[in-house]
């Protein structure tokens, strides 16, 4: 097998599963809008979210920058249309 | 940005009758706790206990005049009670930077207050945001 092939194969391997990672984003909305009841998906957008507005996306990308040992840029945030957009660039940085 | 992990802040502050009276001229908490010697006694204290969220006051006048920047907004903040303030004590406050989010221009730090004693009173965590 061609080593990229193999690498590629070891990364993705190694990646968190994306329902797993959709799981704890979905904790990390509810721990920081303090609504148990939230529940979020890939597709889901800022407008369909109460409470989710500009300071609140500030609390949220540092919590999930914390919770995955991360760092954004600012030009990567602002690029993000939705949860699976973000969930997009968090699995670039390796998790 | 103009913080680094690791800043460290110093200050110091008195509650003084002063500051005491105007907390309670402007926000009208007239607890027994916070105005009656001998009911502070009888629960245990030294004597008429301070309002804790005058210590809050003191969080507000650090970030926003003493912080290197004025270009500042607070995101989040929280506090701990761990003893009780008297009147005309002498708290030192410490503040560290323990989180950099250059992403969303956000700083995080934790705080204390201590006493003469060096006992912790009061400490927490909060979150500015660097404005343009």
């Amino acid at each position: 097998m061609p080593k990229l092939k193999q690498a590629i194969l070891k990364s993705r391997n190694r990646g968190m599963i994306r329902e797993e990672m959709l799981k704890q984003i979905n904790e990390i909305f509810i721990d920081t809008l303090d609504n148990e009841d939230i529940v979020v998906e890939e597709s889901t957008k800022a407008e369909d979210v109460d409470d989710w507005d500009s300071l609140t996306h500030i609390l949220l990308v540092v919590a999930i920058e914390k919770h995955f040992k991360i760092s954004f840029k600012s030009n990567e945030i602002q690029n993000w249309n939705d949860v699976g957009e973000m969930m997009d660039c968090i699995q670039e940085k390796g998790i | 940005m103009i913080f680094k992990v690791k800043d460290t802040f110093k200050e110091l502050f008195i509650v003084n009758k002063e500051t005491y009276e105007g907390f309670i001229h402007v926000f009208k908490d007239n607890n027994p706790l916070h105005t009656n010697q001998q009911f502070a006694i009888d629960k245990g204290f030294d004597g008429v206990v301070m309002h804790g969220n005058i210590l809050n006051g003191f969080l507000s006048y650090f970030i926003g005049e003493k912080l290197p920047t004025k270009d500042v907004i607070i995101h989040s903040q929280e506090i701990q009670f761990k003893n009780a303030v008297y009147l005309n004590d002498e708290l030192q406050f410490n503040a560290e930077v323990i989180g950099m989010y250059e992403s969303v221009k956000a700083v995080e730090f934790k705080y204390n207050f201590t006493n003469r004693n060096a006992q912790i009173v009061a400490k927490g965590k909060f979150q500015i945001g660097v404005i343009k």
